[in-house]
């Protein structure tokens, strides 16, 4: 073995040319492999932070009735199934070991009504939600810039800068926290340059896009506008507000309803879908002793009224709502904690379904999957470049060395000899250039991370798995490019190690 | 006793649609610690007879029998391992491994044996190297050698692994005709010394001379046999 590594070594000093070219292609492949490995790592961390952690968690339940597994970012908002019996879907999710946490959560779209006489008004997905469960589930994800977050129980919307924009856009109102003063430092460009005619509201008025038109009209006050610490530009258009808000403006069944007693058949009314509904208006049975939210239908078209402040004696929980957001421990094994809790509540029957996030967010999702397949596909294109340009240049290198080689042979090296030297020479190019390549990607990546690149383009964010490009190198994705390093220089040396090996003592004479 | 035992040798060539036939019909016997001399004209042969001899190449017909051994039943594993345990060769030209000093270049067959220490080893290589006379140069790498120097050191390697046989392939054909003459004088030396069989080729008659023994080839064929 000594006298292969040091005929390899020399070999590889005489050839110098030759050694550098090959030399020169490992250190930038692994170079870009490591910085490959380093942007999917990073992009993967990135999007299970940013995305999973701070949205929507690793698992979302929705509706069986529900058609599209999108239920985030559906064309046009369409509105999303109402999902029911949350007491019961939590009891199975407590039973199961996967899960870390989860929060219910209201999801649709809203109409932003006007108070600018003919104003035109504005449009927003709404989250419905308890905020302090919510941040249980998702403490990193939202944070003031003015005002303030509510309370677990306290009414009121919290807008984020992009629907704030959008609002100015659409409507001409720039919504301010209440109690809060106008923030100069925060006004976009259009809102700066008309200061002096500019409307600002402290609270909002939302009207529904439910399933059912039951809808109503609600007007909230502004507790806060926040920023989503990640992919803002994305999720930046989710207004969230407190659930029985929701539940009022959506026209949903509120956990205050609940405290009227109702029968079972009014119940089961309730829950009905806008199919069944429709039918139930072609005959005269009508529900009876509904209790009536209190604020004005979607009909009375001019008339806002603040909800009350009603003292929550029930528990929120028995209301609707849409989604359901499950975040699961670290560690274990997504695919299989999706089908045991999907099984799960399928077995009590519970008119749900468990998708993963990267369906709940539509092409988010898919564009990750597709920016990661993509950058995948480079570094495999990376490989095979390297893997044809290096079989070509051994090659000749073994053909040009016939003579020496048919010398060895004639003198009583086995072909296992030739194959080990060759194999030695480019192991010695492969440890040195490409294990070169791997440190410097290492360096590089982390010179970028430190770099703290941003950005605002909505594709680049989703590369970059959040508003900060940020690639990542663990332990495991430099193993990954050894790996890598050790597969291309094992596949780009088999052909030269046949060339080789098949030279003979006769092929050299011959040549002579 | 006999060493190499040739019966009916023929090696054809296929050449288009044509063959040639190198050699037609050899039968020939070397004895233990000959030195034999092939010669004739440039085409007549007698590289081919070399190189079949020295399982470098395989005949078309007839056998070639070294020590016990018919070697057209051997695989090229063992055909290997026969070349470097009985056969020792010096080429024309590409005799040494670039990279290697001439030290390094003697030893070389013997570190493929895989069977002596280093001890050994060293011992072997100090000892041919001072017999071919360049302890000086034993350092040197084959590109900082005269042409003599390095089939000096090709001599050397050839013998290292005691041999039964060294095959020389027109060893002075580059050389001038002093260094050729050193050359000869030395592979006579060493054939009385070691006692090891040597076989070489040249068309130069006046290589006869260190000949026990000639072997004259024409047209693929022995045209004469007989003791120097």
């Amino acid at each position: 073995m000594k006298l292969i590594f040091k005929i390899a070594w020399r070999n590889i000093i005489r050839h110098r040319g030759k050694s550098l070219v090959i030399g020169a292609i490992l250190f930038l492949g692994a170079f870009l492999m490591t910085i490959g490995n380093g942007v999917i790592s990073g992009m993967d961390r990135g999007l299970q932070k940013n995305i999973v952690e701070g949205f929507t968690g690793d698992i979302v339940l929705i509706s069986d009735k529900q058609e599209s597994d999108n239920v985030f970012f559906e064309f046009m908002g369409k509105a999303v199934e109402p999902v029911y019996d949350f007491v019961k879907i939590k009891r199975v999710l407590n039973e199961q070991d996967c899960i870390h946490s989860f929060v219910p959560v209201g999801k649709n779209m809203v109409m932003v009504l006007n108070d600018v006489e003919d104003g035109a008004p504005g449009y927003c997905s709404v989250l419905g939600v308890d905020f302090g469960r919510y941040l249980e589930v998702f403490p990193d994800n939202i944070m003031p810039i003015e005002g303030r977050l509510p309370e677990s129980d306290e009414q009121g919307a919290v807008i984020p800068t992009g629907s704030r924009k959008e609002f100015f856009d659409q409507m001409g109102i720039w919504y301010i926290p209440q109690g809060e003063v106008l923030r100069d430092e925060n006004l976009i460009e259009e809102a700066k340059e008309n200061i002096a005619e500019l409307k600002c509201s402290d609270n909002i008025a939302f009207m529904g896009f439910s399933t059912d038109n039951s809808t109503s009209d609600i007007r909230l006050s502004i507790k806060g506008i926040i920023k989503y610490r990640a992919l803002n530009k994305i999720w930046g258009d989710f207004v969230l507000m407190d659930i029985e808000s929701f539940r009022q403006c959506q026209g949903y069944f509120t956990s205050l309803d609940n405290s009227v007693e109702l029968s079972d058949e009014e119940r089961q009314l309730l829950e009905l879908g806008s199919n069944e509904l429709e039918a139930l208006f072609s005959d005269d049975a009508l529900i009876e002793n509904q209790s009536e939210p209190d604020v004005i239908q979607n009909n009375a078209e001019d008339s806002f009224v603040h909800t009350q402040e009603k003292s929550k004696t029930t528990d929120i929980d028995e209301g609707v709502y849409n989604l359901v957001l499950v975040r699961l421990k670290d560690g274990v094994n997504k695919e299989k904690s999706l089908k045991s809790i999907d099984a799960a509540l399928g077995k009590e029957n519970l008119g749900v379904r468990a998708v993963p996030w990267k369906k709940a967010v539509g092409t988010i999702g898919s564009t990750a999957v597709i920016v990661k397949s993509a950058l995948f596909v480079f570094v495999m294109l990376l490989f095979f470049v390297a893997i044809i340009i290096i079989v070509n240049t051994l090659s000749m290198a073994a053909l040009e060395r016939t003579s020496e080689i048919g010398m060895m042979r004639a003198v009583g090296a086995r072909k296992s000899f030739i194959r080990m030297m060759f194999l030695g020479e480019t192991g010695i190019l492969s440890f040195v250039f490409g294990g070169g390549g791997i440190l410097a990607g290492i360096l590089v990546v982390n010179i970028i991370s430190a770099l703290k690149i941003k950005s605002g383009n909505d594709v680049l964010q989703l590369l970059f798995g959040g508003d900060t490009f940020r690639p990542l190198l663990s332990m495991p994705d430099i193993g990954l490019a050894v790996l890598q390093l050790v597969f291309v220089t094992f596949i780009a040396v088999l052909y030269p190690l046949k060339v080789a090996g098949s030279i003979t003592p006769l092929d050299a004479i011959s040549r002579e | 006793m006999t060493i190499i035992k040739i019966s009916g040798l023929k090696k054809n060539y296929p050449l288009g649609n044509t063959t040639v036939h190198a050699l037609r019909e050899i039968d020939l016997e070397i004895e233990k610690g000959d030195l034999l001399s092939i010669i004739g004209p440039s085409g007549s042969g007698k590289t081919t007879l070399l190189n079949i001899i020295g399982c470098i190449d395989r005949a078309s017909e007839g056998s070639v029998i070294i020590g016990q051994k018919e070697i057209s039943t051997l695989n090229d594993r063992e055909i290997t391992d026969l070349r470097l345990h009985k056969i020792g060769f010096i080429f024309q030209t590409f005799n040494l491994i670039p990279v290697l000093n001439a030290q390094e270049n003697v030893e070389f067959p013997l570190l493929l044996m895989k069977k002596h220490t280093s001890g050994e080893v060293q011992r072997r290589v100090e000892k041919l190297i001072e017999e071919v006379g360049l302890k000086e140069y034993r350092k040197h790498r084959p590109a900082e050698l005269s042409g003599g120097q390095r089939q000096r050191v090709a001599i050397a390697r050839a013998l290292v692994t005691s041999p039964d046989i060294v095959l020389a392939d027109e060893p002075t054909a580059n050389l001038d005709s002093v260094t050729g003459e050193s050359i000869l004088e030395l592979m006579k030396k060493m054939n009385e010394i070691e006692k090891t069989t040597f076989i070489f080729s040249t068309h130069d008659p006046n290589v006869m001379k260190y000949a026990r023994k000639v072997v004259k080839i024409k047209d693929g064929l022995i045209a004469e046999e007989a003791a120097s």
